[in-house]
Protein backbone atom coordinates (compact mmCIF):
# COMPACT_ATOMS: atom_id res chain seq x y z
CA UNK A 1 0.00 0.00 0.00
CA UNK A 2 0.95 3.71 -1.14
CA UNK A 3 1.86 5.79 1.70
CA UNK A 4 -0.96 7.98 0.42
CA UNK A 5 -3.33 5.77 0.42
CA UNK A 6 -2.47 4.64 3.98
CA UNK A 7 -2.96 8.26 5.21
CA UNK A 8 -6.07 8.49 3.49
CA UNK A 9 -7.23 5.60 5.43
CA UNK A 10 -6.05 6.97 8.34
CA UNK A 11 -7.52 10.13 8.04
CA UNK A 12 -10.77 8.31 6.70
CA UNK A 13 -10.79 6.51 10.16
CA UNK A 14 -10.09 9.27 12.48
CA UNK A 15 -13.02 11.59 10.40
CA UNK A 16 -15.48 8.23 11.05
CA UNK A 17 -14.39 8.66 14.95
CA UNK A 18 -15.22 12.44 14.52
CA UNK A 19 -18.80 11.91 13.57
CA UNK A 20 -19.72 9.22 16.01
CA UNK A 21 -18.44 11.18 18.74
CA UNK A 22 -20.18 14.47 17.05
CA UNK A 23 -23.21 12.23 17.23
CA UNK A 24 -22.69 11.92 20.90
CA UNK A 25 -23.11 15.44 21.21
CA UNK A 26 -18.64 15.93 21.65
CA UNK A 27 -18.26 19.37 20.57
CA UNK A 28 -14.52 19.54 20.64
CA UNK A 29 -15.11 16.08 18.19
CA UNK A 30 -17.26 18.80 16.14
CA UNK A 31 -14.84 21.00 16.16
CA UNK A 32 -11.93 18.90 14.95
CA UNK A 33 -14.07 17.28 12.25
CA UNK A 34 -15.11 21.29 10.98
CA UNK A 35 -10.59 22.26 11.13
CA UNK A 36 -10.05 19.02 8.96
CA UNK A 37 -12.56 19.24 6.42
CA UNK A 38 -13.60 23.05 6.05
CA UNK A 39 -11.29 24.17 3.68
CA UNK A 40 -12.05 21.34 1.57
CA UNK A 41 -15.57 21.80 1.74
CA UNK A 42 -15.27 26.03 1.59
CA UNK A 43 -13.46 25.36 -1.82
CA UNK A 44 -16.21 23.22 -3.07
CA UNK A 45 -18.71 25.81 -2.26
CA UNK A 46 -17.00 28.64 -3.84
CA UNK A 47 -16.18 26.79 -7.30
CA UNK A 48 -19.83 26.27 -7.64
CA UNK A 49 -21.55 29.67 -5.68
CA UNK A 50 -18.09 31.83 -7.13
CA UNK A 51 -19.78 33.93 -4.34
CA UNK A 52 -18.17 34.05 -0.74
CA UNK A 53 -21.13 35.03 1.07
CA UNK A 54 -23.02 32.65 -0.32
CA UNK A 55 -20.37 29.87 0.10
CA UNK A 56 -19.58 30.99 3.71
CA UNK A 57 -23.80 30.36 4.20
CA UNK A 58 -24.01 27.22 2.99
CA UNK A 59 -20.74 25.84 5.13
CA UNK A 60 -22.19 27.50 7.71
CA UNK A 61 -25.51 25.93 7.05
CA UNK A 62 -24.08 22.64 6.31
CA UNK A 63 -22.27 21.78 9.66
CA UNK A 64 -25.23 22.74 12.10
CA UNK A 65 -27.01 20.16 9.66
CA UNK A 66 -24.20 17.68 10.38
CA UNK A 67 -23.89 19.17 13.85
CA UNK A 68 -28.03 17.62 13.98
CA UNK A 69 -27.81 14.63 12.01
CA UNK A 70 -24.18 13.02 12.53
CA UNK A 71 -25.91 10.50 13.91
CA UNK A 72 -27.33 9.11 10.64
CA UNK A 73 -23.80 8.73 9.08
CA UNK A 74 -24.11 4.83 8.06
CA UNK A 75 -20.11 4.38 8.06
CA UNK A 76 -20.64 1.33 6.12
CA UNK A 77 -22.49 3.15 3.17
CA UNK A 78 -20.04 5.87 2.42
CA UNK A 79 -16.52 7.83 2.84
CA UNK A 80 -17.36 10.17 5.52
CA UNK A 81 -15.78 13.05 3.56
CA UNK A 82 -18.26 11.73 0.83
CA UNK A 83 -21.08 12.21 2.72
CA UNK A 84 -19.87 15.52 3.94
CA UNK A 85 -19.18 16.60 0.68
CA UNK A 86 -22.48 15.56 -0.26
CA UNK A 87 -24.28 18.03 2.32
CA UNK A 88 -22.53 21.01 0.81
CA UNK A 89 -22.57 20.22 -2.62
CA UNK A 90 -26.45 19.58 -2.30
CA UNK A 91 -27.17 22.72 -0.44
CA UNK A 92 -24.99 24.70 -3.21
CA UNK A 93 -26.88 23.31 -6.30
CA UNK A 94 -30.46 23.99 -4.60
CA UNK A 95 -29.13 27.49 -4.24
CA UNK A 96 -27.96 27.49 -7.33
CA UNK A 97 -30.94 26.71 -8.87
CA UNK A 98 -33.40 28.23 -7.28
CA UNK A 99 -31.51 31.27 -8.35
CA UNK A 100 -31.82 30.30 -12.06
CA UNK A 101 -35.90 30.23 -11.63
CA UNK A 102 -35.50 33.71 -9.89
CA UNK A 103 -33.52 35.58 -12.31
CA UNK A 104 -34.31 33.27 -15.09
CA UNK A 105 -31.27 33.74 -18.29
CA UNK A 106 -30.50 37.57 -17.33
CA UNK A 107 -27.11 36.44 -16.33
CA UNK A 108 -26.57 33.14 -17.60
CA UNK A 109 -24.78 34.87 -19.25
CA UNK A 110 -22.30 36.47 -16.79
CA UNK A 111 -22.37 33.13 -14.76
CA UNK A 112 -20.57 31.44 -18.06
CA UNK A 113 -18.65 34.49 -18.75
CA UNK A 114 -16.74 33.89 -14.93
CA UNK A 115 -15.88 30.46 -15.91
CA UNK A 116 -13.27 31.23 -18.22
CA UNK A 117 -11.10 33.21 -15.73
CA UNK A 118 -11.31 30.40 -12.73
CA UNK A 119 -8.02 28.28 -12.15
CA UNK A 120 -7.24 25.53 -12.32
CA UNK A 121 -9.84 24.88 -14.68
CA UNK A 122 -13.11 22.50 -14.62
CA UNK A 123 -11.59 20.15 -16.72
CA UNK A 124 -8.15 20.08 -15.08
CA UNK A 125 -9.59 19.89 -11.70
CA UNK A 126 -11.51 16.44 -13.57
CA UNK A 127 -8.42 15.03 -14.77
CA UNK A 128 -5.93 15.68 -11.61
CA UNK A 129 -9.24 15.02 -9.63
CA UNK A 130 -9.08 11.17 -11.14
CA UNK A 131 -5.55 10.84 -9.72
CA UNK A 132 -6.30 7.49 -8.15
CA UNK A 133 -5.66 4.74 -10.89
CA UNK A 134 -8.80 3.45 -12.27
CA UNK A 135 -10.98 7.05 -11.84
CA UNK A 136 -8.16 8.84 -14.01
CA UNK A 137 -8.15 6.11 -16.47
CA UNK A 138 -12.37 5.53 -17.03
CA UNK A 139 -11.94 9.45 -16.75
CA UNK A 140 -9.22 9.64 -19.86
CA UNK A 141 -11.38 7.60 -21.57
CA UNK A 142 -14.40 9.70 -22.18
CA UNK A 143 -14.32 11.63 -25.54
CA UNK A 144 -13.55 15.73 -25.55
CA UNK A 145 -16.93 16.68 -25.47
CA UNK A 146 -18.39 14.96 -22.67
CA UNK A 147 -15.11 15.34 -20.46
CA UNK A 148 -15.82 19.46 -20.73
CA UNK A 149 -19.22 18.85 -20.40
CA UNK A 150 -19.27 16.56 -17.42
CA UNK A 151 -16.54 19.08 -16.19
CA UNK A 152 -18.61 22.38 -15.80
CA UNK A 153 -21.20 20.72 -14.98
CA UNK A 154 -19.36 18.85 -11.67
CA UNK A 155 -17.23 21.71 -10.57
CA UNK A 156 -18.98 24.90 -11.22
CA UNK A 157 -22.70 23.64 -11.32
CA UNK A 158 -23.31 24.44 -14.60
CA UNK A 159 -27.43 23.56 -15.82
CA UNK A 160 -27.74 22.16 -19.14
CA UNK A 161 -29.19 25.15 -20.95
CA UNK A 162 -26.03 27.15 -19.29
CA UNK A 163 -23.66 24.11 -20.67
CA UNK A 164 -24.92 25.07 -24.01
CA UNK A 165 -24.84 28.09 -23.96
CA UNK A 166 -20.84 27.84 -22.68
CA UNK A 167 -19.55 25.08 -25.15
CA UNK A 168 -21.90 26.77 -27.97
CA UNK A 169 -23.65 23.70 -28.87
CA UNK A 170 -26.98 22.72 -29.48
CA UNK A 171 -29.01 21.79 -25.99
CA UNK A 172 -29.66 17.94 -27.25
CA UNK A 173 -25.93 17.75 -28.17
CA UNK A 174 -25.02 18.99 -24.83
CA UNK A 175 -27.40 16.61 -22.79
CA UNK A 176 -26.22 13.46 -24.92
CA UNK A 177 -22.59 14.18 -23.74
CA UNK A 178 -23.70 14.14 -20.53
CA UNK A 179 -25.77 11.58 -20.67
CA UNK A 180 -23.38 8.95 -22.44
CA UNK A 181 -20.52 9.84 -21.07
CA UNK A 182 -22.35 9.28 -17.12
CA UNK A 183 -22.96 5.75 -18.75
CA UNK A 184 -19.64 5.19 -19.94
CA UNK A 185 -17.87 6.30 -16.69
CA UNK A 186 -20.40 4.15 -14.66
CA UNK A 187 -19.69 1.00 -16.66
CA UNK A 188 -15.60 1.88 -16.14
CA UNK A 189 -15.53 2.54 -12.49
CA UNK A 190 -17.89 -0.48 -11.65
CA UNK A 191 -15.69 -2.70 -14.00
CA UNK A 192 -12.81 -1.59 -12.22
CA UNK A 193 -14.89 -2.32 -8.67
CA UNK A 194 -13.70 1.04 -7.55
CA UNK A 195 -17.40 2.72 -7.36
CA UNK A 196 -19.05 0.18 -4.41
CA UNK B 1 -40.84 11.24 -15.58
CA UNK B 2 -41.23 7.61 -15.47
CA UNK B 3 -38.90 6.64 -12.50
CA UNK B 4 -39.81 3.42 -11.99
CA UNK B 5 -37.45 2.02 -14.69
CA UNK B 6 -34.72 1.23 -12.59
CA UNK B 7 -32.41 2.34 -15.62
CA UNK B 8 -34.49 5.50 -16.00
CA UNK B 9 -34.31 5.96 -11.68
CA UNK B 10 -30.28 5.23 -12.17
CA UNK B 11 -30.02 7.61 -15.37
CA UNK B 12 -31.79 10.12 -13.21
CA UNK B 13 -29.97 9.79 -10.21
CA UNK B 14 -26.63 10.48 -12.06
CA UNK B 15 -27.67 14.02 -13.25
CA UNK B 16 -28.93 14.48 -9.59
CA UNK B 17 -25.52 13.79 -8.14
CA UNK B 18 -24.12 16.25 -11.36
CA UNK B 19 -25.78 18.89 -10.84
CA UNK B 20 -27.84 19.21 -13.70
CA UNK B 21 -31.07 18.97 -12.81
CA UNK B 22 -33.44 22.31 -13.22
CA UNK B 23 -34.81 22.77 -9.42
CA UNK B 24 -38.02 21.61 -10.33
CA UNK B 25 -36.61 18.67 -11.04
CA UNK B 26 -34.48 18.29 -8.08
CA UNK B 27 -36.91 19.41 -5.71
CA UNK B 28 -39.48 16.33 -7.01
CA UNK B 29 -36.29 13.77 -7.10
CA UNK B 30 -35.44 14.72 -3.41
CA UNK B 31 -39.42 14.23 -2.39
CA UNK B 32 -39.43 10.72 -4.13
CA UNK B 33 -36.09 9.60 -2.98
CA UNK B 34 -36.71 9.70 0.83
CA UNK B 35 -39.79 7.44 -0.25
CA UNK B 36 -38.28 5.25 -2.51
CA UNK B 37 -34.90 3.75 -1.11
CA UNK B 38 -33.93 1.96 -4.41
CA UNK B 39 -33.46 5.60 -5.57
CA UNK B 40 -31.84 6.67 -2.43
CA UNK B 41 -29.33 3.67 -2.82
CA UNK B 42 -29.11 4.60 -6.66
CA UNK B 43 -28.18 8.66 -5.56
CA UNK B 44 -25.74 7.08 -2.91
CA UNK B 45 -23.54 5.05 -5.70
CA UNK B 46 -23.76 7.85 -7.96
CA UNK B 47 -22.50 10.01 -5.27
CA UNK B 48 -19.97 7.48 -4.25
CA UNK B 49 -18.64 7.04 -8.02
CA UNK B 50 -18.42 10.78 -8.62
CA UNK B 51 -17.93 12.66 -5.40
CA UNK B 52 -14.35 11.69 -4.77
CA UNK B 53 -13.67 13.88 -8.22
CA UNK B 54 -14.31 16.87 -5.91
CA UNK B 55 -10.72 16.72 -4.00
CA UNK B 56 -9.06 18.26 -6.52
CA UNK B 57 -10.54 21.38 -6.11
CA UNK B 58 -7.81 23.38 -4.32
CA UNK B 59 -8.67 23.83 -0.59
CA UNK B 60 -9.56 27.60 0.53
CA UNK B 61 -9.28 28.24 4.31
CA UNK B 62 -12.72 29.62 5.25
CA UNK B 63 -12.89 33.02 7.83
CA UNK B 64 -12.98 32.49 11.55
CA UNK B 65 -16.16 33.75 11.60
CA UNK B 66 -18.15 31.04 10.09
CA UNK B 67 -16.98 28.80 13.00
CA UNK B 68 -18.14 31.30 15.52
CA UNK B 69 -21.35 31.47 13.61
CA UNK B 70 -22.02 27.81 13.63
CA UNK B 71 -20.73 27.76 17.63
CA UNK B 72 -23.70 30.37 18.22
CA UNK B 73 -26.24 28.41 16.21
CA UNK B 74 -25.88 24.63 17.92
CA UNK B 75 -25.54 26.88 21.27
CA UNK B 76 -29.21 28.06 20.28
CA UNK B 77 -30.48 25.27 19.76
CA UNK B 78 -29.49 23.54 22.54
CA UNK B 79 -30.51 25.63 24.87
CA UNK B 80 -34.36 26.18 23.39
CA UNK B 81 -35.38 22.48 24.97
CA UNK B 82 -39.15 21.51 23.86
CA UNK B 83 -39.52 21.73 20.40
CA UNK B 84 -38.98 18.37 18.06
CA UNK B 85 -34.92 17.27 18.02
CA UNK B 86 -32.59 14.85 16.63
CA UNK B 87 -29.75 14.35 18.03
CA UNK B 88 -27.98 12.95 21.27
CA UNK B 89 -27.21 16.49 22.56
CA UNK B 90 -31.01 17.48 21.94
CA UNK B 91 -32.41 14.61 23.23
CA UNK B 92 -30.23 15.57 26.46
CA UNK B 93 -31.43 19.45 26.34
CA UNK B 94 -35.48 18.00 25.71
CA UNK B 95 -35.01 16.05 28.64
CA UNK B 96 -34.49 18.23 30.65
CA UNK B 97 -37.62 20.22 29.17
CA UNK B 98 -40.05 17.76 30.02
CA UNK B 99 -43.14 18.61 31.39
CA UNK B 100 -42.69 17.32 35.15
CA UNK B 101 -45.14 15.05 35.12
CA UNK B 102 -43.06 12.58 32.25
CA UNK B 103 -39.96 14.26 34.82
CA UNK B 104 -41.89 12.78 37.95
CA UNK B 105 -43.16 9.79 36.21
CA UNK B 106 -39.46 8.56 35.57
CA UNK B 107 -37.56 9.16 38.58
CA UNK B 108 -40.28 7.30 40.38
CA UNK B 109 -39.69 4.78 38.12
CA UNK B 110 -36.03 4.82 38.86
CA UNK B 111 -36.90 5.35 42.69
CA UNK B 112 -38.74 2.31 42.74
CA UNK B 113 -35.68 0.32 41.38
CA UNK B 114 -33.29 1.49 43.94
CA UNK B 115 -32.08 -0.78 46.89
CA UNK B 116 -32.35 -0.40 49.80
CA UNK B 117 -35.48 1.52 50.40
CA UNK B 118 -35.63 5.15 50.43
CA UNK B 119 -35.94 5.57 53.80
CA UNK B 120 -32.52 5.05 54.13
CA UNK B 121 -29.99 8.28 52.99
CA UNK B 122 -28.45 6.73 50.41
CA UNK B 123 -26.78 8.70 48.01
CA UNK B 124 -27.65 7.50 44.23
CA UNK B 125 -27.51 8.55 40.59
CA UNK B 126 -30.01 8.47 38.35
CA UNK B 127 -29.94 9.09 34.73
CA UNK B 128 -33.37 8.74 32.70
CA UNK B 129 -32.43 8.09 29.21
CA UNK B 130 -34.44 9.38 26.75
CA UNK B 131 -34.85 8.71 22.63
CA UNK B 132 -35.31 11.35 20.00
CA UNK B 133 -39.26 11.65 20.59
CA UNK B 134 -37.84 12.81 24.51
CA UNK B 135 -40.00 9.56 25.99
CA UNK B 136 -38.33 8.08 28.50
CA UNK B 137 -37.10 4.67 27.35
CA UNK B 138 -34.38 3.55 30.03
CA UNK B 139 -33.33 4.07 33.90
CA UNK B 140 -30.18 3.33 35.16
CA UNK B 141 -29.83 3.87 38.57
CA UNK B 142 -26.41 3.54 41.34
CA UNK B 143 -26.10 4.23 44.78
CA UNK B 144 -22.84 6.08 45.11
CA UNK B 145 -21.04 4.07 47.03
CA UNK B 146 -22.30 0.76 45.34
CA UNK B 147 -20.62 -1.00 42.36
CA UNK B 148 -23.72 -1.79 41.01
CA UNK B 149 -25.66 0.56 37.59
CA UNK B 150 -29.04 -1.33 37.45
CA UNK B 151 -30.39 -0.59 33.72
CA UNK B 152 -33.84 -0.95 33.24
CA UNK B 153 -36.44 -0.19 30.00
CA UNK B 154 -39.43 1.44 30.53
CA UNK B 155 -40.16 1.26 27.06
CA UNK B 156 -40.28 -1.57 24.66
CA UNK B 157 -36.42 -1.88 22.86
CA UNK B 158 -36.16 -3.40 19.98
CA UNK B 159 -32.19 -3.67 18.67
CA UNK B 160 -33.15 -6.46 15.92
CA UNK B 161 -31.56 -9.56 15.93
CA UNK B 162 -27.74 -8.71 14.74
CA UNK B 163 -27.36 -5.87 16.75
CA UNK B 164 -26.13 -4.77 20.20
CA UNK B 165 -27.51 -1.77 22.24
CA UNK B 166 -24.34 -0.70 23.81
CA UNK B 167 -24.31 1.53 26.91
CA UNK B 168 -21.54 4.85 27.10
CA UNK B 169 -20.25 7.20 29.72
CA UNK B 170 -19.93 10.30 28.24
CA UNK B 171 -16.97 12.43 30.00
CA UNK B 172 -17.13 16.24 30.69
CA UNK B 173 -13.88 15.56 28.57
CA UNK B 174 -12.19 12.53 26.33
CA UNK B 175 -13.94 9.41 24.66
CA UNK B 176 -17.21 8.11 25.34
CA UNK B 177 -16.59 5.56 27.76
CA UNK B 178 -17.93 1.56 26.95
CA UNK B 179 -20.37 0.67 30.22
CA UNK B 180 -21.73 -2.11 28.68
CA UNK B 181 -24.41 -3.90 27.11
CA UNK B 182 -28.21 -3.68 27.36
CA UNK B 183 -29.69 -6.84 26.44
CA UNK B 184 -33.23 -6.68 24.74
CA UNK B 185 -35.64 -7.05 27.40
CA UNK B 186 -34.01 -4.22 28.60
CA UNK B 187 -33.35 -5.32 32.26
CA UNK B 188 -29.92 -6.31 33.74
CA UNK B 189 -27.40 -5.23 36.22
CA UNK B 190 -23.93 -3.78 35.02
CA UNK B 191 -20.65 -4.41 37.44
CA UNK B 192 -18.41 -1.38 37.74
CA UNK B 193 -14.44 -1.41 38.50
CA UNK B 194 -15.03 1.12 41.08
CA UNK B 195 -17.64 2.64 43.33
CA UNK B 196 -20.85 4.55 40.71
CA UNK B 197 -19.72 8.00 42.33
CA UNK B 198 -15.74 7.54 41.63
CA UNK B 199 -16.68 5.47 37.91
CA UNK B 200 -19.64 8.42 36.93
CA UNK B 201 -17.47 11.32 38.83
CA UNK B 202 -17.25 14.19 35.76
CA UNK B 203 -19.82 12.28 33.40
CA UNK B 204 -23.16 14.41 33.02
CA UNK B 205 -24.52 12.22 30.80
CA UNK B 206 -25.00 8.44 29.55
CA UNK B 207 -26.10 7.18 26.32
CA UNK B 208 -27.46 4.19 24.73
CA UNK B 209 -25.96 3.48 20.91
CA UNK B 210 -27.11 0.85 18.36
CA UNK B 211 -24.03 -1.10 17.85
CA UNK B 212 -23.09 -4.54 15.61
CA UNK B 213 -24.15 -7.55 17.76
CA UNK B 214 -21.66 -7.91 20.84
CA UNK B 215 -20.87 -4.20 21.13
CA UNK B 216 -18.66 -1.93 18.90
CA UNK B 217 -15.81 -3.30 17.13
CA UNK B 218 -13.53 -0.41 18.34
CA UNK B 219 -14.17 0.55 21.77
CA UNK B 220 -16.18 4.09 20.74
CA UNK B 221 -19.37 4.49 19.83
CA UNK B 222 -19.97 3.57 15.66
CA UNK B 223 -23.83 3.43 15.84
CA UNK B 224 -26.06 5.96 16.22
CA UNK B 225 -27.03 7.41 19.56
CA UNK B 226 -30.94 5.91 20.08
CA UNK B 227 -30.93 6.90 24.00
CA UNK B 228 -29.23 9.30 26.16
CA UNK B 229 -29.88 11.31 29.17
CA UNK B 230 -28.45 13.70 31.89
CA UNK B 231 -26.74 11.98 35.22
CA UNK B 232 -27.93 13.52 38.43
CA UNK B 233 -27.55 12.95 41.65
CA UNK B 234 -29.74 12.88 44.12
CA UNK B 235 -29.03 12.46 47.79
Amino acid sequence: MSVDAAQQLERNARLMELLARTALADQAAFEQLYRMTSPHLYGVALRILRESAAAEEVLQESFVNVWHHAGSYVAARSQPLTWLTSIVRNRCLDRLRKHDVDTVSIDDEDHAMTIADRNPLPLDLLLSGAEAGAVRRCVEALDAGQKQAIALAFYQGLSHSELARHLKQPLGTVKSWIRRGLERLKTCLDGAGLAR
Amino acid sequence: MNYRRPERADALAAQYVLGTMSARARARFTRLARADPALAAAIRAWEDRLLPLADSVPPVEPPEKIWTGILARIDRTAAAAGSQRRTAWAAVSLWRGLALTGFATAIALALVLLSPPLERPAATLVVVLAGQDAKPALVASAERNGRLLTIKAVAPLSPGADRSLQLWALPAAGNPRPLGLVPASGVVQIALPVDAGTALQNVPALAVSLEPRGGSPTGLPTGPVLYSGPVERLY
